[in-house]
């Protein structure tokens, strides 16, 4: 019986085109993403790699939900729908066989749907790299293992829970709403299991409890190598097999429940609770022909007033509606969460302010309000036909526009609900973390007149689309459809014209300092066109409007051509010239006065210009050095007239007859206006202004050794506005830019560095950026900058009345003229070329630091008024870094030290000489009110003043490694005067985000990653792996020792005048010189090689001995393992490392009130590769014992280090 | 007033033509429009509802042309759908009042009152607060009957009202339906005969989309008086009285099959002379259309 029941399932759904079209669809998803050899890791991670088959199983099975849900919900559902379970129960059929028939039969149905995505990439792959749309190097060999492997832990679990819970939904209730609940209600599950491991502490938690493993496979996978990720399958162990275990576990519970409960009798119950016809008695009433004769009225003003009644009657029936609240209590809960957690950085919280509030509801919350609109859009178009009331009410007197514009105000009424509900759980949020700084004023705007607005379209859409497709669940498919294709265009096939993309309106950010700034005149723009697209859509779906009992489409084009009269014309062609008006308006800024670009003809000409002057990368160029600038800002036209007197020396041994000059300012329009050499003009021998590339003839040759004098006169504005990007430089308020205003000589550098790109545009292969450390001409060039040495510089700078103008330097005059106000900086000895402009409205807080040989820094922190909250921090830290820094390494260059706020377009600090810009997202609102969250402003402007010693007193060579003694060394500067600030307990809070981003970091390897001595071009590498081998190494070697090779570093490096500049092997050799021959491994290994341990505790053991003694045994294991660049595994650790062993208490606070560890003992040991028993006696209670307890080694499992120790 | 149809066909857009050059002249007062399953009943009463289009030709009621002039047409109209459902969460008086409204009636007092009569007249008075939801079949078709009435209309179209109704229910409906004023249209589709016979002074037959017979239902009867004969046979036997009459009719009657033939004289001694009814009418006007069995 069973099986017959089981086979008519398979046969019955192998002949419905739905499991067909399903099918279809992920083939397509899958097909698609291979031509384009869309892959979830770096370019050196095989497109079909068994990481990347694996998380797409994952992807896929979550978004077969929705399959799933349509697939299960419907073999029980089938016998209720077409009302066969009236007799088919009657038939000599058992419950179980039934159900257990039904239930195999589709799944088996789901699976074979799902191999949509096998089929999809096996074929998509191949083809993309026949039509070249990918390199074949893209794709490692085909293993058919990978697939099965992963279909069977991933895929086939997933779908066996997704499939159960719809099956069980559907038997249990007998209603197939449930499923729509089911999916709603899995998701929103699912997305606060993601909310939730913003919290790093719970990350067992949620890797056990995600249904679809997907954050236990990134969790597992993140420090996988490229090559690890490539051949590398999820082993079935840890969080990831508990995973599957729970989770398959419930699906059988469940499906057993169901099994069990499911009964045919009540799949035949009838509701009851209808009232019995009863026999009213017969009361003698009136005639009808007696019944009172009314007066009817039908005007326009009436029509208005019902067309709000039913309107509010519609929204009423909306929000009364309970999915509508589970949907709705849900997003808010989201808006709360996210707001609540916001986006710390390094674990540090920012204060609650409105901005951050506002941006929340881009996060998640944004998601539930597609699903409303769109759901409750189908809902009210369709209410009348759906419980067949229309049959009347079509038939009633009211005019389609009143019926439908009262349809569409209930979704605008809603909309409004939805926009005032983030600012409501704002202001909630707010008040709970004590803020009270209400900003009413950004939160309308932003929620009004931004947020409103965007809202209204996707109803106005949704709209159309339901009225059009005239069927409620084929309507919220293509809804859904039409926005999965625009996301699929912009971020897949990198299409992002906004234009094209219906509501999609340019990035704007918020600022403190700018306020809404530049960005509200394009975003109206957008509005209205977009608006005005609305609406057009608006009045096709009044004339579309479906009343009545047709549904063919020729009929229903007829109406529409009887409805198409003088209003609805007129209304079309109003909105129609509003839209193409805005459209051309916005054209003519975004193409005309801005240029346009697709990603792939930027990256075309990026492969042109390399191969047209890739030729003058060595041609000899003069050096700066003398700088004296003018520079006028007009901050409300964002615009600036830029003028320079730069004295250029020919240093090379070769004449120079010709000026290379290439403008690479950010700055949309940079213009050269006017350039003469001593006087003279120059000729224009190759103008191209396309890459803003120029070669100037030069009115005499210039020997060796001769000086002239370059006059140059810049224009740099913005017009208009662009289709994309911040334009961040000239602002209102908070101007920020640098150097780059002015063109620099020569070649720049190549502007395509990915293997992929450049092996498609027939550039040869590129492993590094920069030559090796012996390279001549690497050697006598600055890292920062080549165009210069040392320089003396001086800036005039002009600016609004009402703002403050700053560049390096001393100031050394300031004046009003002309309503402006004007600044001269002066900047005592030299500089390495590396300036800054900036002009804000800014408050400014001074102070002033006293060294031990009694210099004095003065200290400016300029910064947005509002922005007061840890100007405290910025002093402490600039003192408690010139203090470290002129004791430990050389005197500070320069008589001020000045820290400069700029708005949070760009979310990064950088170190000019003696003046740091620092943007507003950075410390200057973090919520320290925790003493255990790292003080990042503390310690990031550590590391930004540490650079005047490193970067700018010790001034790199061009040469690979060299970037190290900049970043690497401030980092560990920074390290140190946090440290001593904070203490030793705060460290392992701080490094574990530099051993994090380090794993990750080699782990999203695009090339392959390099030494510590050669690395070149990855951050992660120069920070992170910087940080940890650095704070590692004044750990073995001592502080004061390791500092000592630094300062006979600095002494010979800093502001050396001539060639060869310093390397990371002169660095280097420094280091080796401090590190004894016993402790030489670590160097070796840190800074020479890619090396990683792998230590744990597994087992601890205390016995009490008397006196509060105790003995600890301890049971731990530790190895190190060399890679290649790749992340491929070369060797072991053959010899004995040092290594910390400790033993510790109750923790405890220290005087910042910090968890402090309390260590009962700690020492390192030297221990080889293996297992090692440990055993101590120490003097107090144990509680916790490990092997580096303290994370200071490059560990790839950090977290098994530590263990609380068991008592025997 | 006059509803003049000329010519009307409907054809859908797979292919079936539900309405074939229908032609029909209704006069105040009650029409039926009589035909079995599928006839095109529905669709020419939606057409006439102003809710659906036609494929040709023309509906005029009084001076309106009803196919263009919709929205003047559903100021006068009362129409009772054959199927049609009600928004289960909101109560009879509730909804009422709000189709009231919705019919132009925007005098609050006036609407209250309105509605109350015809909550007592249809005998929902005493439910008027439960909600439609938990109505049953006959209490949501005379809650169908009320909202059509409302507004004083013309024009009333009631599509299979009798349909599931039991025959007290049924009853209860001719009453109210007999009370509705003599210058208001009314027209009634119904594929039961016996409601014509009840209600109506005129009507037509309608089969396969074509009016087959139209006139006062006296009238028809009485021309076919003196040509129905019947005779009980055995059921074996059906298909040799099909060849040799024109039966229009068969029934079991204690498990015998009686047939009623027409024809001009007697058949044979066998046929025993039967007094003509609108039945006998109906079944020779379809049974010249179709192949009916009526087993």
């Amino acid at each position: 019986m069973f099986w017959k029941i089981f086979l008519f399932e398979v046969r019955y759904r192998f002949k419905r085109p739905a499991t067909y079209a399903y099918f279809f669809v992920l083939f397509l998803f899958a097909f698609v993403s291979g031509i384009y050899g869309n892959s979830p890791a770096s370019e050196k991670v095989f497109v079909n790699s068994a990481y990347a088959i694996g998380y797409f199983m994952i992807i896929l099975s979550i978004f077969e939900t929705l399959i799933a849900s349509a697939v299960m919900g419907v073999p029980v559902y089938r016998d209720i729908e077409y009302r066969t379970k009236d007799y088919f129960f009657t038939y000599p059929i058992t419950e179980k066989s039934y159900l257990l028939g039904r239930f195999l039969g589709s799944f088996v149905i789901l699976i074979f749907i799902s191999f949509g995505y096998h089929v999809g990439a096996w074929l998509g792959g191949p083809l993309g790299v026949l039509t070249g749309e990918v390199e074949p190097e893209r794709f490692g060999p085909f293993i058919l293992y990978h697939y099965i492997y992963n279909t069977l832990v991933l895929n086939i679990p997933n779908l066996f829970f997704t499939g159960t819970v719809f099956f069980a939904l559907v038997a249990l209730t007998r209603k197939i709403v449930v499923t729509y609940v089911g999916s709603v209600i899995l998701f929103i599950g699912y997305l606060l299991a993601n909310a939730l491991t913003q919290d790093l502490d719970n990350k067992d938690l949620v890797d056990i409890l995600d249904p679809y493993a997907l954050t236990t496979y990134i969790n597992a996978t993140k420090y996988w190598t490229p090559s690890e990720q490539n051949i590398t399958l999820i082993p079935l162990e840890g969080n990831f097999l508990w995973n599957r275990i729970l989770w398959i576990g419930i699906s059988l519970l469940l499906f057993a429940f169901t099994f069990f409960r499911f009964s045919f009798r009540s799949m035949l119950e009838v509701s009851s609770g209808k009232i019995k016809n009863e026999e009213a008695v017969e009361r003698k009433g009136r005639s009808l022909s007696d019944l009172p004769v009314v007066q009817k009225v039908y005007s326009q003003s009436v029509y208005l007033r019902k067309l709000f009644r039913l309107g509010l009657l519609e929204f009423n029936n909306i929000i009364k509606d309970f999915y509508f609240i589970a949907i709705l209590l849900a997003g808010v809960l989201f808006l709360f969460l996210d707001g609540w957690f916001g986006s710390p950085t390094f674990g540090t919280p920012s204060l609650p302010l409105t901005y951050y509030m506002l941006e929340v509801k881009d996060y998640n919350y944004i998601i539930f309000v597609f699903i409303i609109i769109i759901f409750y859009t189908g809902e009210v178009v369709h209410r009348d036909k759906s419980v067949n009331y229309a049959n009347i009410a079509d038939a009633l007197p009211i005019p389609n526009w009143v019926v439908y514009g009262s349809k569409f105000l209930s979704l605008v009424l809603i909309s409004f609900v939805l926009v005032n509900l983030v600012l409501v759980c704002g202001i909630f949020n707010q008040v709970i973390k004590g803020y009270f700084n209400f900003e009413f004023g950004m939160y309308f705007t932003d929620l009004y007149l931004i947020e409103f607005p965007e809202y209204l379209q996707l109803a106005m859409l949704a709209f159309l689309v339901h009225i059009l497709i005239n069927n409620k669940f084929i309507g919220h498919v293509v809804s859904i459809g039409i926005w999965v294709a625009l996301f699929g265009l912009r971020n897949f096939a990198e299409l992002n014209y906004n234009l094209f993309f219906y509501s999609y309106i340019p990035e704007y950010r918020i600022s403190d300092m700018n306020g809404f700034g530049h960005f509200l005149k394009s975003i109206t723009w957008f509005n209205v066109y977009w608006l005005s697209l609305g609406s057009i859509f608006l009045v096709i779906g009044n004339l579309f409007w479906n009343r009545g009992a047709e549904t063919s489409f020729s009929t229903r084009w007829q109406l529409v051509k009887e409805r198409f009269s003088g209003l609805p014309a007129a209304a079309l062609t109003f909105f129609t010239i509003l839209w193409i008006g805005s459209g051309i308006f916005i054209y003519y800024n975004m193409s005309v006065l801005n240029v346009y670009r697709t990603a792939k003809e930027g990256r075309k000409i990026s492969a042109d210009f390399e191969k047209s002057y890739k030729k003058f990368e060595f041609t000899v160029q003069p050096k700066v050095t003398d700088v004296k600038v003018n520079i006028d800002i007009f901050p409300e036209d964002r615009t600036t007239k830029s003028s320079g007197i730069f004295t250029i020396v020919n240093k090379s041994k070769q004449p120079i007859d010709s000026l290379i000059l290439n403008v690479g300012s950010p700055i949309d329009h940079t213009t050269i206006e006017s350039l003469t050499l001593d006087g003279d003009d120059l000729k224009l021998i190759l103008n191209d202004e396309v890459n803003r590339f120029y070669i100037y003839k030069m009115p005499r040759t210039m020997q060796p050794g001769d000086t002239m004098k370059m006059e140059i006169t810049m224009d740099a504005r913005y017009k208009g506005f662009p289709n994309s990007g911040l334009g961040r430089q000239i602002v209102y308020n908070g101007t920020f830019f640098d150097l780059s205003i002015f063109p620099s000589f020569g070649y720049p550098g190549d502007p395509l560095n990915s293997d992929k790109d450049r092996k498609k545009y027939g550039l040869p292969k590129k492993d590094y950026t920069l030559p090796p450390q012996t390279d001549p001409h690497g050697l006598s060039n600055l890292l920062f900058n080549d165009d210069a040495d040392y320089v003396t510089f001086e800036a005039t700078i002009s600016t609004d009345a009402d703002q403050i103008a700053v560049a390096p330097g001393y100031l050394q005059k300031e004046w009003m003229k002309d309503g402006r106000k004007y600044y001269h900086y002066k900047m005592e000895g030299e500089m390495d070329l590396f300036f800054n402009i900036s002009s804000a409205r800014y408050a400014i807080h001074r102070d002033t630091w006293k060294g031990k040989n009694g210099e004095v820094v003065n200290i400016e922190i300029f910064h947005h008024p509002s922005h007061a909250y840890n100007i405290e921090r910025y002093v402490k830290s600039v003192k408690a870094s010139l203090d470290y820094y002129a004791d430990n390494f050389k005197p500070y260059q320069y008589k001020q030290m000045r820290i400069l706020e700029f708005p949070r377009y760009a979310g990064f600090a950088q170190s000019f000489p003696n003046t740091v810009p620092y943007t507003e997202s950075f410390g200057w609102v973090a919520d320290n009110s925790d003493p255990d969250d790292t003080d990042y402003t503390f310690y990031v402007t550590a590391h930004e003043v540490a650079h005047q010693w490193w970067g700018h007193q010790v001034t790199p060579s061009a040469t690979r490694g060299a970037n190290q003694i900049s970043e690497s060394m401030a980092e560990y500067s920074s390290l140190m005067v946090l440290q001593h600030e904070y203490g030793v307990d705060c460290m392992q809070n701080r490094l574990k985000y530099s051993l994090d981003r380090y794993l990750r970091g080699r782990a999203g390897e695009d090339k392959f990653e390099e030494t510590l001595l050669e690395n070149d071009s990855r951050s992660y590498v120069w920070y992170e792996k910087g940080s940890l081998v650095l704070y590692s190494l004044q750990d073995l070697l001592g502080e004061a020792r390791l500092n000592s090779a630094f300062k006979k570093f600095i002494d010979t490096a800093a502001f050396r005048q001539h060639p060869p500049f310093a390397t990371s092997r002169e660095w280097y050799s420094y280091i080796q010189e401090a590190t004894p021959d016993s402790l030489k491994y670590f160097i070796e290994d840190s800074f020479e090689k890619i090396a990683l341990y792998e230590n744990r505790i597994t087992k601890a053991i205390a016995e009490p001995l008397k006196d509060n003694q105790y003995k600890v045994t301890m049971t731990v294991q530790t190895r190190k393992l060399y890679y290649d660049g790749l992340g491929k595994e070369t060797g072991k650790g053959t010899g004995k490392d040092l290594i910390d062993i400790g033993i510790f208490t109750e923790d405890g606070k220290n005087d910042k009130g910090m968890i402090k560890k309390v260590p009962l003992y700690l020492k390192k040991h030297w221990l080889g590769e293996g297992e090692h028993i440990i055993k101590l006696v120490v003097q107090g209670k144990p509680v916790k014992a490990g092997i580096d307890p303290y994370n200071k080694l490059i560990d790839r499992i950090p977290d098994d280090n530590m263990k609380t120790v068991e008592e025997k | 007033m006059q509803l003049v149809i000329e010519n009307l066909s409907k054809t859908y857009s797979n292919g079936v033509q539900a309405l074939k050059n229908v032609s029909l002249t209704i006069n105040q007062g009650m029409f039926g429009l009589l035909g079995p399953n599928g006839a095109g009943k529905s669709s020419l009463m939606r057409t006439i509802a102003t809710l659906q289009e036609a494929s040709s030709g023309s509906i005029t009621l009084g001076n309106l042309d009803v196919l263009h002039q919709k929205h003047e047409v559903r100021k006068i109209l009362g129409y009772l759908p054959q199927e049609f459902g009600v928004y289960p969460r909101v109560t009879a008086e509730t909804m009422l009042d709000h189709i009231a409204d919705l019919k132009g009636i925007v005098d609050k007092k006036q609407r209250k009152e309105i509605v109350q009569t015809l909550l007592e007249k249809v005998n929902l008075i005493q439910f008027r607060n439960k909600n439609l939801g938990t109505f049953s079949g006959g209490m949501k078709q005379r809650f169908g009957v009320a909202q059509a009435l409302i507004g004083n209309p013309k024009l009333i179209i009631v599509d299979e009202p009798t349909a599931g109704l039991d025959p007290a229910e049924r009853n209860r409906f001719y009453n109210l339906l007999s009370e509705i004023g003599e210058n208001t249209i009314v027209i009634l589709s119904t594929h039961i005969v016996e409601d014509v016979t009840n209600l109506c002074s005129n009507m037509a037959i309608i089969c396969l989309g074509e009016v087959i017979a139209q006139g006062h239902p006296a009238n028809l009867v009485e021309s076919l008086q003196g040509k129905v004969w019947s005779r009980i046979i055995e059921k074996t036997e059906l298909t040799i009285f099909r060849n040799s009459f024109q039966v229009i009719s068969t029934q079991l009657k204690a498990g015998k099959t009686q047939i009623h033939v027409l024809s001009d004289i007697r058949p044979d001694e066998d046929f025993k002379p039967v007094e003509a009814g609108l039945e006998d009418v109906y079944f020779s006007k379809i049974a010249e259309k179709t192949d009916i069995v009526t087993m």
